[in-house]
């Protein structure tokens, strides 16, 4: 079984999303699922990363696209951070992760 | 056949009349329309023939919400048939959509306007553990846990006891047959599923072949226990026959699998009141062979009294109608409301009448 | 023609024959029942509100009646019935008013889908209106029923219709439901506030409606743009204050609030975003009626 971090992740489609975000909070309603969420910053940011990525994306990718330290090795934090992210966004149908 | 008593039927035969409709002319039949569960239908209809606009305001409103109802729902169907193909993915077995999501996936003309309370399906007979046990895995959970009530669906009726999802609180009936295990008539169910066609842009899901799409809406009306619906599903049926017949050779298919399924009786109703009421066009010749179907002329009168009845939503008056207009209204309309409201809705949760099994 | 020009002899016949052609904001309402609690509510709350004429249209066809069979008499029951058909189980016949005005919100919260209804009281002062989101026990009706009573515009009690284009809130005046303490606390704050008779033992315990102020209903055709957003909690000993609340919590507990948010799907997101983008959002803790008043009339004022 794949560790968390080794997986390439890929959001619904762009056209799918409609997305809101003020003073750092969004609000994003999923066509696909029929549903609205509310994101945090951090979760905000990453939903937006994986809608504009042309890719499948590990974690570590998205540490180094929001930004943050070069290394996702000196940012084991941030990248779990990321990492429970994803999971909730599969739970809502948000992103999936790739068949490898 | 129509008359004054029935706008809504009127409506459906000929929509340039409405022109010229009163004010209360318009509230008697939005008020029926909204009963019989055609008001979205209609708007389609006026809309199509361009006349929606020339609506007066008042009742304009209601056309137009019944047809943002209707979109909604559509795509809710849209999404909920994708989750339970996904479920339903790993299977081996055929997977057919019954009814109203079965029209709408295969892009039918019947499916415009619709309202959906649940979703139907058909699986092999032999396949239905299998079935309930993917779906439970799933988050379905079975709806009713009384013993009468699961013993009632498995040994009684066609269908497992409804399912409902946990999360999505949506509803699913599983079906093995197209009729009870208890009715007269006995339609092989195994023809039903080798007949069925794939679904173009769908690896896996199905739907009946015409001919039996034709039958099984022709079954459901005419040995149904649920009358509040019986306007809407002949109006369905009146689509169905417009749409497939287009197809070469339709009408003696039609006719040939009848014979073949057992299901001459309901097919000859079907045609019959199709025709006197809705003014279906069914060639001469078939309504001839379809009198194969035809009942002893006595049950034949009693049929048509209590048919037209429940059909006719202007001489449904009395008991018998206000008994058939509340099951029509006791099924919750098929989107949700979010959580909150669940919890305290304004009509308090104690009040609301238990939804009985809806009919897709 | 208003209720209060016929008289209640009139008023019982046309309930009883051809039904009660009743105006409440953008809504006509066909009312039809032989029940002397209902008549009297009517008479009492509805006073105000505009009768149309049978030539007209009329959106809902209601019924409240006792059933035909032996609940007709043995511990009387009620239905509320809509177009001929029962959607809730029959309450006792003493609830006939509070079940009509039950029957009354479900008519427009289950059909009205030309607005994006929001579970919500609103007032306006100045042209603007302010959204309150009614969650259980935040005390939205009775803060309703207290700013009504101290020149805010009654726009709704219960269901807060924003049209669809404009995003403006389109009035529905109508009796405002108080339960259990709230009955008395209001009775203290607003002395000459007309209330009906308490109806007792309902699901929500002790209900009476409090009459709107005729203002608000001559007034139910101008429309008001949503200015604020306010989630009322009545807090005991709590002292009155506005605490910022998050544009995008608001947006959800909108969403959460509204009746057919799904029903108008993309549209829905859209429109409730705008709303949020216009409005300022607040979390309202309360204990009085007086402070929660004057926190509100500071609101407008530095507008």
């Amino acid at each position: 079984m794949p560790s968390p971090s080794a997986l390439r992740w890929r959001s619904v489609r762009p056209d799918a999303i409609a997305f809101r975000e003020w003073d750092g909070e969004f609000v994003v309603r999923n066509e696909q699922s029929g549903s609205t969420h509310l994101l945090g910053a951090l979760g905000g940011q990453v939903l937006h990363i994986l809608l504009h990525a042309d890719a499948a994306l590990s974690s570590a990718d998205i540490v180094i696209a929001l930004g943050d330290e070069e290394r996702p090795g000196y940012a084991p934090d941030k990248c779990a951070t990321v990492d429970a992210i994803l999971q909730e966004f599969q739970r809502l149908g948000l992103a999936q992760p790739e068949s490898p | 056949m129509s008359s004054v008593a029935d706008p809504v039927v009127l409506a459906l035969r000929n929509p340039a009349a409405l022109a010229s409709l009163s004010l209360r002319q318009w509230e008697a039949l939005i008020a029926q329309a909204r009963r019989t569960n055609l008001l979205a239908r209609i708007a389609f209809e006026l809309d199509d023939f361009g006349s929606l606009p020339q609506v007066p305001p008042a009742p304009r409103v209601h056309l137009e919400a019944a047809k943002t109802l209707a979109l909604a729902q559509a795509d809710a169907v849209r999404r909920e048939v994708a989750y339970i193909d996904g479920a339903l993915a790993a299977a081996g077995f055929p997977v057919v959509l019954l009814k109203g999501a079965a029209y709408l996936i295969a892009c039918l003309p019947a499916a415009r306007g619709r309202l959906f309370s649940d979703i139907d399906i058909l699986v092999p007979h032999g396949a239905l553990a299998n079935v309930e046990a993917t779906l439970m895995l799933h988050g379905w959970h079975t709806s009713k846990t009384a013993a009468y009530d699961q013993r009632y669906y498995r040994e009684w009726m066609h269908e497992l006891p409804p399912l409902k999802h946990a999360k999505r609180q949506t509803l699913l009936d599983v079906h093995h047959a197209i009729l009870p295990i208890t009715a007269r008539l006995k339609p092989d169910s195994t023809k039903l599923l080798a007949a069925s066609r794939p679904l173009s842009g769908e690896p896996r899901l199905r739907v009946l072949a015409p001919v039996d799409m034709v039958l099984h809406s022709a079954t459901h009306l005419f040995c149904n226990e649920d009358v509040g619906n019986n306007l809407r599903d002949l109006v369905d049926l009146d689509n169905l026959l417009g749409e497939f017949a287009k197809q070469e050779s339709f009408w003696s298919r039609l006719i040939a699998r009848a014979g073949e399924l057992d299901l001459t009786r309901p097919l000859y109703y079907a045609l019959r009141y199709a025709v006197r009421v809705l003014d279906t066009s069914v060639p001469p010749g078939v309504l001839r062979q379809a009198d194969i179907g035809r009942p002893p002329s006595m049950l034949r009168t009693l049929m048509d009294a209590l048919f037209l009845r429940t059909l006719l939503p202007g001489r449904a008056t009395g008991r018998l109608a206000s008994l058939a207009r509340g099951s029509l209204y006791v099924r919750a309309h098929w989107l949700r409301m979010p959580p909150l409201l669940l919890a305290h809705h304004l009509t308090v949760k104690a009040l609301r009448r238990e939804p009985v099994t809806g009919n897709g | 023609m208003i209720v209060a020009d016929l008289s209640y002899g009139e008023l019982t016949s046309r309930l009883a024959y051809g039904g009660l052609r009743l105006r409440t904001g953008p809504v006509v309402t066909r009312i039809q029942s032989r029940l002397s609690n209902v008549a009297q509510g009517l008479a009492l709350h509805y006073a105000d509100h505009a009768v149309e004429d049978a030539q007209g249209f009329a959106d809902f066809h209601v019924c409240v009646a006792p059933p035909r069979n032996l609940r007709r008499w043995v511990k009387p029951q009620v239905y509320f019935q809509f177009d001929g058909a029962s959607p809730f189980l029959p309450l006792p016949a003493d609830q006939a008013f509070p079940m009509l005005e039950w029957g009354l919100n479900w008519c427009v919260s289950h059909h009205c889908h030309q607005y994006l209804i929001v579970h919500a009281a609103c007032v306006e002062r100045s042209g603007l209106a302010v959204l309150l989101p009614g969650s259980p026990g935040s005390g939205k009706s009775t803060l309703c029923a207290a700013l009504a009573s101290r020149g805010w515009r009654l726009l709704s009690d219960e269901l807060a219709l924003l049209d669809l284009v404009t995003r403006n809130v389109v009035p529905l005046p109508r009796p405002i439901s108080l339960k259990n303490a709230s009955i008395a606390a209001i009775g203290r704050f607003v002395p000459d506030a007309k209330l009906g008779p308490p109806v007792h033992d309902t699901v929500k315990g002790s209900i009476a409606h409090m009459r709107p102020p005729a203002d608000s209903v001559r007034r139910a055709e101008e429309r008001a743009r949503p200015r604020w957003i306010t989630m009322p909690r009545y807090q005991s000993g709590a002292q009155a204050r506005l605490v910022p609340l998050s544009k995008a919590r608001a947006f959800m507990h909108l969403a959460d609030h509204a009746f057919n948010y799904d029903v108008h799907g993309r549209r829905g997101f859209d429109l409730l975003a705008q709303v949020v983008d216009g409005c300022d959002c607040f979390d309202f803790r309360y204990s009085t009626l007086e402070d929660a008043v004057t926190v509100f009339d500071d609101m407008v004022r530095q507008v």
